[in-house]
């Protein structure tokens, strides 16, 4: 009895010194961190939550006389008018396909040839390097819409020539989303290379190993952190480019995942839960990639640019 | 065969076959594609757009373009004459004064709270590496989900959230339409910039913080230093550069950023920037001398600040 008392009181003591030791921890400075910290999470969270979330709604919810903040239950009505064949906002697989029609191919070319280009600048000595650098830097200054008008005039007379079409080619989209990327992704891999030892690579010349050799053996398998990032930033930049994919396609049917959410948008009757359904699948892949390759990305971002 | 043609061609063989002209080549070679893909894409494009802009250039004589009449500087004249583009006083501001103001805003603001949630992430917490992660969402998210699930939670009919939220605090009687508001849309655009590009700031000032050598720090403390005099005095100096570029780098490409705007508002309710007007012209009107012109004006502005900022602002940074 005396004992259990004891216990009481002790555990009673133990709550005030939790409480107490609170009290003490939450200072002014660790107040205002914790609220500053609140409010970023909050402005960065809800957007996405609110994305999701009302995917699942009904029609009757989503224009009713309030907003539902959480759905009554889990309702596919928008992920089936997305993927209903007969309606015109529907077939978004078409649309899926489409784009990863356009991002992989951007991402492995971009790979392979910024990989070239990279060894060459990084390594090897040769007449016009400067010259190249500078001019392949000054993409940074061009704006899209600047570039848009005259590739649409210079491809459309190429096309006439040699026989294809300019507008509804996904080929002709991952061309010129290579010419956006490929500058930014030379410069990430070269200031990669750098940072690997050239006595290693020149062990294997003498060795007797060919360039091509070296590049293969060596200096790929050491650079594949920077492969990884370059692969994810090129198809990010091609998985969300909007402005290029809305000149050159016309047809639904060949329509990237951003037209056409663009064009559900846009549809007479307002339909928001129908676009935050295709937002939603437009956006996981690229955020769960994101998340899973993390470590590779923060390092090659900030790799490239910031230097003391 | 005489000697001396043998001879020179030895020598141009050895020159040919000489280590140094064999890694030129090589390296060229590995180049080459990249080079030609730019370019034949960006650079030509960008020299053959200042052509365009000259010339009379519209859907009609599109697949005979290099026969489009010359009309000097026509294309100039009828956009600086056009009402989209031109100041008329504060309720009308044009495209050129709306895209000054809104790249300046939105960059500053973007490295104020870039700056922010950088000091915010230096500061070793449990749970740290899930917020940085959290807080690059904004930037690795596509544009098109983004500015649509903001135009849905600045919905100004009774479902839209930010109204709601607004009214149940009491700091609104009534929805506002945020983005069918002038002056309020763009406002909320140069806000949606920020959220969106301020974790490409976080990134690059992080970098830097965490280069930051301590030892500048423990002097401070030493010295008997506050810790917004620790801020005022180290860490901004320390900077600086980042600071600098970041601006310069933001800067560009806000005033060159065309999604943004066309996807949030369309260009609408005085937001209609240089590069929405550019589309407009091009591919709405289906002008393209035009809507080269208009781009090149953009142009002229960008490369005209950035020498001056290059120029002026950059060097008395390195005097100090």
């Amino acid at each position: 009895m005396a004992d259990a008392q004891k216990q009481q009181t002790r555990s009673q003591g133990k709550q005030l010194n939790i409480l107490d030791r609170t009290a003490r921890w939450i200072t002014l400075p660790r107040f205002i961190f914790a609220a500053t910290l609140f409010f970023f999470l909050t402005s960065i969270l809800f957007p996405f939550y609110w994305m999701i979330s009302s995917s699942f709604k009904s029609r009757a919810e989503i224009s009713g006389r309030e907003p539902v903040y959480i759905p009554s239950e889990w309702r596919l009505d928008a992920y089936q008018a997305l993927f209903d064949p007969e309606s015109p906002i529907g077939r978004f697989g078409t649309n899926i396909v489409n784009s990863v029609k356009v991002a992989i191919p951007t991402a492995l070319i971009a790979v392979i040839l910024s990989t070239l280009g990279a060894y060459a600048v990084a390594r090897l000595k040769f007449r016009g390097k400067d010259v190249l650098l500078n001019s392949i830097l000054m993409v940074y200054l061009f704006p899209g819409v600047l570039l848009i008008i005259p590739l649409f005039a210079m491809l459309a007379q190429i096309g006439a020539k040699l026989g294809f079409n300019v507008q509804d080619n996904l080929a002709v989209l991952v061309v010129t989303y290579l010419a956006t990327t490929l500058p930014v992704a030379l410069y990430m891999l070269a200031n990669y290379f750098r940072t690997i030892p050239a006595e290693i690579e020149q062990a294997a010349l003498i060795d007797g190993c060919s360039r091509m050799g070296v590049i293969w053996r060596i200096t790929l398998p050491l650079a594949v952190p920077a492969l990884v990032s370059v692969a994810i930033y090129t198809f990010m930049i091609a998985w969300n480019e909007f402005l290029y994919a809305l000149v050159f396609l016309n047809s639904r049917e060949l329509f990237t995942m951003p037209i056409k959410i663009n064009t559900i948008y846009n549809e007479p009757q307002s339909i928001p839960h129908v676009v935050m359904a295709a937002s939603t699948l437009m956006t996981l892949p690229v955020v769960f990639l994101f998340l899973a390759l993390e470590r590779f990305l923060t390092e090659g971002l900030s790799a490239g640019s910031v230097k003391g | 065969m005489t000697t001396t043609l043998q001879n020179r061609q030895s020598s141009f063989a050895k020159r040919w076959k000489s280590l140094e002209s064999r890694e030129g080549r090589l390296a060229w070679g590995l180049v080459l594609p990249t080079a030609l893909i730019v370019f034949g894409l960006i650079i030509f494009p960008a020299i053959f757009s200042v052509w365009i802009s000259f010339h009379d250039v519209g859907l009609h004589n599109l697949n005979d373009v290099f026969h489009a009449p010359f009309v000097g500087f026509d294309n100039y004249s009828k956009v600086f004459q056009d009402f989209a583009f031109k100041f008329q006083g504060m309720q009308s501001w044009g495209a050129a004064v709306t895209s000054i103001v809104y790249s300046f805003l939105a960059t500053i603001l973007t490295l104020v709270v870039g700056l922010i949630a950088s000091l915010l992430l230096n500061r070793p917490f449990r749970g740290r590496g899930i917020a940085r992660s959290i807080f690059l969402f904004p930037y690795v998210a596509p544009i098109v989900s983004v500015a649509f699930v903001w135009r849905w939670i600045l919905d100004p009919r009774p479902s839209g959230v930010l109204n709601d939220v607004l009214m149940r605090l009491g700091l609104i009687d009534l929805p506002v339409a945020f983005l069918a508001t002038r002056g309020l849309a763009l406002v909320i655009a140069i806000f949606f910039e920020a959220w969106r590009y301020f974790p490409f700031a976080m990134l690059m000032i992080l970098a830097r913080l965490q280069a930051i050598d301590n030892t500048l720090y423990e002097a401070a403390d030493v010295d008997g230093a506050s810790a917004w005099q620790k801020f005022r005095f180290v860490t901004i100096p320390e900077l600086r550069y980042v600071l600098g570029a970041l601006f310069l780098l933001r800067l560009m490409w806000t005033f060159n950023k065309f999604d943004d705007i066309f996807l949030l508002t369309g260009g609408g309710f005085g937001t209609k920037v240089l590069p929405v007007l550019t589309y407009e012209f091009s591919f709405r009107l289906l002008d393209f001398g035009r809507g080269a012109a208009t781009a090149m004006i953009l142009l002229v502005i960008l490369v005209v600040f950035m020498a001056f900022y290059v120029g002026i602002v950059m060097r008395n940074v390195d005097d100090e």
